[in-house]
């Protein structure tokens, strides 16, 4: 397998190809739970596709990167808070948590110009608030995260696409 | 963006950022034709956010054509056992 100490590791193809394996698990799951439909059913279903995609990111990367942990963690929070609406285990990652569903609560809020307490301000808190699990980072890990997370992003939506197209033309 | 020094951790120089803003204007669709290091790196830092809004944006666009499509496959037809066979 590849060697731990390798910064990017992320080979593409052999990324892309690990995402499509899960992406496609992670669908066939999903249309397990098919139902009849009707509008609300859709509205969910694009919630899940939506969601499986960013999981299948987040678990194809593990727990290597700062923010496939967080995505990983906002996850198993969400399916917790669905049944018992009490977040638990790690403190660190407890104030995380809930900044992170905050952000994405507030997503259609206009921006503001924001300060915060370390002096940050303009693109590099933007960029904190794109990018999951990298709020308390310093400046190189965030840049490090920021390139990897991109890296994935594009693999997915490539894949997205790839499947797409295969399911149109059937 | 260099400005702030970081607190307590001597290791973290100006060298080290610019590689990695570096790294990150190769991986930037807009940027990484020119080449040069003459983008600075607010323009990099910038870039990035609207090129990570435009993905998330993309999976968005992406995942509603999915499930719409994979709403529209009937069950008994052949298509839907061409993708049965291959969600397995």
């Amino acid at each position: 397998m590849s060697p731990p100490q390798q910064p990017s590791s992320t080979n593409p193809n052999s990324l892309k190809i690990r995402l499509t394996h899960r992406f496609l698990h992670n669908l066939n799951n999903l249309n397990k739970k098919r139902s009849n439909l009707d509008n609300t059913q859709i509205h969910q279903r694009y919630n899940r596709v939506k969601l499986a995609a960013y999981a299948s990111m987040a678990h194809v990367v593990g727990s290597r990167r700062a923010w496939s942990r967080a995505i990983l963690w906002k996850i198993r929070n969400r399916k917790v808070s669905t049944r018992h609406k009490r977040v638990d285990h790690k403190p660190t990652n407890h104030h995380h948590a809930r900044s992170i569903k905050r952000r994405t609560t507030n997503h259609s809020n206009p921006k503001r110009e924001y300060v915060d307490p370390n002096g940050n301000s303009g693109q590099e808190v933007k960029l904190r608030k794109l990018v999951p699990g990298v709020e308390t980072m310093d400046a190189c890990g965030l840049l490090d995260e920021t390139a990897d997370y991109i890296k994935c992003l594009a693999t997915q939506v490539e894949v997205m696409r790839n499947l797409v197209d295969l399911f149109s033309t059937i | 963006m260099s400005s702030r020094r970081s607190r307590g951790t001597p290791r973290i120089t100006d060298e080290q950022i610019i590689e990695l803003v570096s790294k990150l204007q190769q991986l930037l669709p807009e940027l990484r034709n020119h080449r040069s290091n003459k983008a600075s790196a607010s323009k990099i830092l910038q870039e990035t956010c609207n090129y990570v809004r435009s993905l998330h944006k993309e999976v968005d666009d992406l995942s509603d054509r999915l499930s719409l499509l994979l709403s529209t496959i009937d069950d008994d037809s052949p298509q839907a056992s061409i993708i049965r066979s291959l969600l397995n």
